[in-house]
């Protein structure tokens, strides 16, 4: 995936470089208005991160000198959280927008959604190491043993299955599973994935459902990279 | 000076007593000059009647004569009224200046201007005339008097002169007089003024002396100080938020900072650097999530209305959020019951925020067991929701601040991660944001908190 940053706060800039290039993006960065409406116009790019706040041209102008040629997805960023701003942006031709401070992981996931678009065929038959889920019969297999799970653990799984390998966060795993879509401080997240945990990880030895500290959950097979 | 009121006040008074005494003055006048007519008139009339008597009951022997001896008479007692005599025969001919009052009387003229006195002057006459046929020995004779206009003419100059004179004085004297009034009138308003400058943002607590003000001002005076109260009210709130915010920034803070060092302090494995990593992420989510509260409950202030309304079930939406939190109920061993059902325009994602907040609030102050019961109750204009839960009773006076931002009842401030105290304040916000209010009670061992939501926008 080929990104280009523009975003003219130093620090910002480098954590996303230096993220994205370690998910395997290609990522351009670009300082300023006008390096940044140069790039995009003059090269293509999968997906543009655009900051509203931009010395040279701001962002809202740099939209639009691109939307007048072409359709590259962009999401903008900006540390104001007006309904306005937010409007003003969409109404431009931006396709998400981003308020800070957002998390890395949300960024990530908006980026795969905008590029994802379009070709979502899905399986219906999902497989995590040996842990087998059947969207279709709603059955979760591990080890040719059938796992007993209520409809809100198997619609956690599900969400972890189609995504294994991404972190997930917990609000959004709040939104994908009980459609609730705001910030909320409760440790739902933390309960339901310590039950499912109990049932898909717990008697079969091998943890397929991973916790990362201050981010979120995983469900990969790690068993191949490094054994725990 | 010239938006003052005293001085307003004077040129108003001034103005009306102009327009007094120019009427008065004016009516006197007509009256006056009236009066001086008649009198004119009726010492004419006089005049005219002795004449004609003469002329028709005296002996006609010598009747010129005597007349005109008898008239000289007149003349010499009141030199002011004059007498003429005109016919064709010159014994019934008397009177100086005979020609041209006859030729006044020809043209049909009331007045005359005759040269009078030494030396003479031309001054105005009113004259008057009154005519016999011949009669017997007398020719047919035409008797004339005339008064002498100039005195009449004097009198009502000098009371013209002293109208406009009273009047000039009068004016500036009610216009003196009504500034000194309007000054004494308005000293309760310069002290009203002088008491609101001796309050400043060091003396917030002052306020306007109610029971020194007249009935017309108490009004404002106790409208003004609603307002510093008011003001005074947000200011308080505006400090010890700022403080709370402080405060709860204050303790991730720390963390971070004193964690980082330390970690930095010595040559640290990866293992351990990452555990460092991972517990400042934990802190700098707090720090996010109460940021973006703060953000949130700052934009309902500003008056931010909920959009994109849906027409939804509140009983459904309850459902919902026990759904979410179905599992924390079930930990703590909690059931809920709900009761009644209302529709009601909401932003969705607004409003099970609000339920969410609602409900995690009764599972933490509940103990184990126990049951969260849901109301829901509607009329024509508004719909309400609330939650009971079984709890310690909570003070009257703390009732309504349990909506203030980090406020807590026990007052001493858990850390726990979960709950950084705004959970209250954005049921409140929501509540807001839908045209509604929060409400809580504190009876029977039940705590109630809940809120409302206008059902038309």
């Amino acid at each position: 995936m080929k990104v280009l940053i523009v975003e003219d706060e130093r620090k910002t800039a480098d954590y996303l470089y230096q993220g994205l290039t370690e998910q395997g993006c290609t990522v351009d960065l670009a300082f300023d208005g006008i390096d940044g409406q140069h790039l995009a116009l003059h090269y293509d790019f999968d997906v543009i991160v655009l900051d509203v706040m931009l010395p040279g041209l701001d962002g809202f102008t740099v939209l639009k000198s691109l939307r007048s040629v072409k359709n590259t997805p962009v999401i903008m960023l900006t540390a104001r959280d007006g309904v306005a701003d937010r409007v003003r942006g969409l109404q431009d031709g931006a396709d998400d927008y981003l308020v800070k401070p957002f998390s890395f992981l949300e960024l990530l996931a908006r980026l795969q959604a905008l590029t994802r678009r379009g070709r979502s065929q899905e399986t219906t038959l999902l497989r995590v190491g040996d842990l087998r889920v059947d969207l279709l019969s709603r059955k979760a297999i591990r080890q040719e043993q059938r796992i007993d799970l209520t409809a809100k653990e198997f619609a956690l799984l599900a969400v972890l299955a189609r995504r294994q390998g991404e972190i997930l966060s917990k609000t959004v795993i709040a939104e994908l599973v009980w459609d609730m879509n705001f910030d909320s401080n409760t440790n739902v997240v933390e309960v339901a994935i310590k039950r499912l945990r109990a049932k898909i990880d717990a008697p079969f030895g091998q943890s397929l459902l991973h916790t990362i500290r201050g981010m979120g959950y995983v469900l990969e097979d790690r068993s191949a990279t490094e054994p725990e | 000076m010239k938006n003052s009121i005293a001085f307003r006040l004077a040129a108003m008074f001034a103005v009306a007593a102009l327009v007094g005494f120019a009427l008065l003055g004016g009516v006197l006048h007509r009256v006056l000059s009236g009066e001086l007519a008649r009198h004119q008139q009726e010492q004419i009339d006089g005049r005219l009647e002795d004449m004609a008597y003469m002329l028709s009951h005296g002996r006609p022997t010598g009747l010129g004569e005597r007349i005109r001896d008898k008239l000289d008479t007149l003349g010499a007692a009141d030199p002011r009224t004059r007498s003429w005599l005109s016919s064709e025969d010159p014994a019934f001919r008397y009177g100086d200046d005979l020609p041209m009052v006859e030729a006044a009387i020809a043209a049909g003229r009331d007045s005359v201007e005759l040269p009078i006195g030494t030396p003479p002057r031309l001054t105005p006459m009113r004259i008057r005339s009154g005519e016999l046929a011949a009669h017997g020995e007398r020719p047919a004779v035409r008797y004339i008097a005339g008064v002498d206009a100039a005195p009449f003419g004097h009198t009502l100059r000098t009371f013209e002169t002293a109208v406009l004179l009273l009047t000039l004085a009068g004016t500036a004297l009610a216009a003196a007089l009504g500034y000194w009034i309007a000054r004494i009138g308005l000293g309760p308003v310069e002290r009203l003024s002088d008491d609101a400058q001796r309050i400043g943002p060091d003396d917030r607590a002052r306020r306007l002396q109610l029971p020194a003000l007249p009935r017309e001002l108490a009004d404002l005076g106790a409208s003004f100080n609603a307002a510093l109260d008011r003001l005074d009210a947000a200011y308080r709130q505006l400090a010890t938020f700022s403080d709370d915010v402080a405060h709860e920034l204050r303790t991730p803070l720390a963390n971070l900072i004193g964690q980082t060092q330390v970690a930095l302090a010595r040559e640290r494995n990866a293992v351990e650097l990452r555990e460092v990593l991972q517990s400042n992420l934990e802190e700098l989510e707090r720090l996010r999530a109460i940021v973006a509260d703060m953000l949130f409950l700052a934009r309902a202030e500003q008056g931010v209305r909920a959009r994109d309304l849906v027409a939804s079930s509140i009983a459904q939406e309850v459902g919902k959020t026990v759904e979410f939190l179905d599992l924390l109920l079930d930990e703590a061993g909690m059931s809920v019951q709900v009761e009644g059902d209302a529709v009601a325009p909401i932003e969705t994602s607004l409003f099970r925020r609000a339920l969410t907040n609602l409900l995690q609030n009764a599972i933490q102050h509940s103990r184990p067991g126990s049951r969260v019961l849901v109301r829901i109750d509607g009329d024509e204009r508004s719909a309400a929701v609330s939650f009971s839960n079984p709890s310690a009773p909570i003070a009257p006076e703390q009732l309504p601040r349990l909506f203030d931002r980090f406020y807590r009842v026990d007052s001493s401030r858990r850390n726990s991660g979960e709950n950084h105290g705004l959970g209250l304040s954005i049921v409140k916000a929501v509540a807001v944001m839908h045209n509604g209010t929060v409400f809580a009670r504190s009876d029977d061992g039940m705590t109630t908190v809940g809120f409302s939501v206008a059902l038309k926008a």
